[in-house]
């Protein structure tokens, strides 16, 4: 009988060194390297999509679930009704971490954070969020666009079979919502990569604050004569009745 | 196959068959919106609909509408539209064609009460029931039909002198709003004793005293009375049921907006580069004045004439306001119906005008398509083309005035 617990050890711990580089959850550190995120920017103007897309190599565990956790600049938003609207359409999903004002400008917005968990499309992960440029202030300088950056998301792994992560250097352990309804919060393997992609931007229309003169001069002569021209008109064809002013 | 064109339109000019038409081709537009929003990308229904209808959900919680951001409306209305929640989806759509197609109907009473034959009321009243404008608007989802509806009914009230009725429809109109508030003067103009204006050595003083007398009559405190009453009633109301959020997001909202994004308004530049200076509050000022004159002068001359008199005072009050976007545009084109019976303007000079009026907002939208969709720098253009739109509204306003026949009442009084 100890011969038999004895050997039993002598093959668990022998079979346990060799699967030092799998974690419990499956997530293996080999096939984490393979892992890797691009994003791009599409469309123009003030209305455009944020395309996130995850790249794994084969061998990809069974139930993965992945999340892309955005810190998106004050320069753009995020529309939830719309995201609502798209999540029965397209099946997006997202969630946002905070109230986002549609309307403000972006001097007076700050950064905030949403998460995306993106669907499986054709052997890679891939997220369309559509993003809105928010007005900013003139610039006095001449200057005709402002470069808004967005960073790269971080990319949060976990498998649906994993109970408990084990705690994996170099990539740590965070806490984040399961899923996009936010019922409960799961442990999730996030994963750090050299930053292969330099922040994406777009280009925001500025008004030009140097002109400020010309516009206030001309916008309040062309109303001044537009009101005089009118009030000269009703003056000669109205029917002053009973007022005063007529003598 | 012109005489077939035009025993079509002959039959189509009988009222029944006009307001049916119209009602049907407005079924068909709700109908194509709801096939367009299950199987587009690009939805039919507007951004405001959903809003109206995300708020009624709040209120079937128990909760205040403006948990919904962006609802900037009376509470009345997300409780008018409930049965989205607890019927149809659809109801609310169906609420505004059927006020548009009422609108219409108010259109042709006050034309036939101005003295119009049934036909030339119905070729009339049909550039409202048969224009894509409203009906897409309406079927669309917004809600100005029921405000259209509110302000035609008030004047209709108010020409077959049913006092009570005019005050009650106008608090409501006001309370749904606010523009309409700008009647009061032109109102309370045309509610005051007619006494024959005689003496006209008497000083400056006596006919102001004689002017304000003749004003302050019993039928303007019964009408102000009334309205007030059902304004303030409601205002009570849904103050103690939604608290400070209630004012601040149905009047003072609209009262003190500066919205910076670009409109058609010809202040939209000048705001947007000055929004954050301390000449903010005098430009402000400096812009809200041409609007005020205006507004005042319109009110005096015209208060004979209330079709025309609120007709000009909206048209003014949009095109130079600080904020213009094409929806309020409705709130006078409504009105434009009772005004064109007694306009002199030939047809091609109708046609040319109204060219002119589509040829303005196209030099808008070109350069506001390109910052907004492409991302071009051309606030300069945008800025240059409300100039020009103002101008343009001018412009129509000054020939509308001069080209206008006033009744022989009025015509008689002038000349007296």
């Amino acid at each position: 009988m100890f011969v038999f617990f004895s050997t039993c050890t002598v093959y668990l711990v022998l079979f346990g060194s060799t699967q030092a580089d799998e974690n419990s959850c499956g997530l293996s550190m080999t096939w984490l390297e393979t892992v890797s995120v691009t994003m791009d920017v599409s469309k123009n103007g003030f209305h455009r999509d944020l395309v996130t897309t995850v790249y794994f190599g084969p061998g990809f565990p069974d139930g993965l679930e992945a999340l892309l956790v955005h810190r998106l600049p004050s320069g753009i938003y995020i529309d939830q009704y719309q995201l609502a609207s798209l999540k029965e359409d397209t099946g997006l999903q997202v969630l946002l971490g905070s109230e986002v004002d549609l309307e403000a400008p972006a001097h007076t917005s700050e950064e905030f954070i949403v998460l995306v968990y993106p669907a499986l499309d054709q052997g890679s992960l891939k997220a369309t969020l559509p993003i809105h440029g928010r007005y900013h202030k003139p610039s006095l300088a001449g200057k005709r666009f402002e470069l808004v950056e967005i960073k790269l998301p971080k990319l949060i792994l976990r498998t649906d079979t994993c109970t408990q992560l084990i705690s994996f250097p170099p990539y740590k352990i965070v806490d984040s919502p399961c899923t996009v309804h936010n019922l409960s919060i799961c442990q999730w393997l996030e994963i750090q990569h050299q930053q292969e992609q330099d922040p994406v931007s777009l280009e925001i229309p500025l008004g030009d604050g140097s002109l400020v003169e010309p516009v206030c001069a001309g916008t309040l002569l062309v109303t001044l004569l537009c009101c005089a021209i009118l009030s000269r008109s009703i003056w000669r064809h109205g029917v002053f009745l009973d007022n005063v002013i007529l003598t | 196959m012109a005489s077939i064109v035009e025993s079509v339109l002959s039959k189509l000019m009988n009222k029944n068959v006009l307001f049916t038409v119209s009602f049907l081709v407005r079924l068909v537009l709700v109908s194509f919106g709801v096939y367009q929003d299950r199987t587009m990308v690009v939805k039919y229904t507007d951004v405001d609909y959903h809003v109206f209808t995300d708020a009624s959900k709040f209120i079937t919680q128990g909760q205040s509408p403006y948990h919904r951001s962006t609802y900037r409306y009376t509470p009345l209305l997300a409780w008018i539209l409930t049965p989205n929640i607890y019927l149809s989806h659809v109801f609310g759509k169906l609420l505004f064609i059927t006020c548009d197609v009422l609108s219409g109907h108010l259109i042709y009473l006050i034309l036939r009460q101005r003295g119009l034959s049934c036909e030339a009321a119905c070729r009339v009243c049909s550039l409202w029931l048969l224009n894509p404008l409203p009906a897409g608007v309406s079927s669309r989802g917004n809600a100005e039909s029921v405000i259209t509806a509110l302000v035609l009914a008030t004047l209709l009230c108010l020409e077959l002198r049913q006092l009570p009725m005019a005050a009650i429809l106008y608090g409501l109109a006001v309370h749904m709003k606010i523009y309409p508030v700008t009647y009061a003067l032109p109102i309370a103009l045309s509610l005051q004793r007619k006494e024959n204006v005689e003496e006209r050595r008497v000083g400056w003083w006596r006919k102001g005293l004689g002017f304000l007398l003749r004003l302050l009559n019993k039928e303007l405190f019964l009408f102000a009375g009334v309205a007030g009453v059902v304004f303030c009633g409601l205002t009570v109301l849904f103050y103690n049921m939604y608290g400070w959020d209630f004012l601040q997001e149905t009047y003072l909202y609209h009262l003190t907006r500066r919205d910076i994004r670009h409109n058609f308004s010809p202040y939209f530049y000048m705001l947007y580069l000055t929004a954050d200076s301390p000449w903010s509050l005098a430009l402000g000022l400096a812009a809200f004045l041409p609007q005020a004159l205006l507004l005042l002068l319109v009110s005096l001359a015209f208060h004979t004439d209330l079709a025309l008199c609120c007709f000009l005072h909206t048209a003014i009050f949009v095109s130079f306001n600080k904020v213009c976007t094409s929806q309020y545009f409705l709130w006078y084109l409504c009105l434009f119906p009772l005004v064109l019976p007694r306009l002199t303007l030939s047809p091609k000079q109708g046609v040319e005008l109204l060219a002119l009026w589509f040829a303005g907002q196209g030099i808008w939208l070109a350069p506001a398509y390109y910052l907004e969709f492409e991302g071009y720098n051309t606030f300069l253009l945008i800025w240059l083309a409300g100039l020009i739109f103002l101008i343009i509204n001018s412009f129509i306003m000054v020939q509308i005035i001069t080209h206008y026949k006033p009744s022989d009442t009025m015509q008689r009084l002038k000349a007296e």
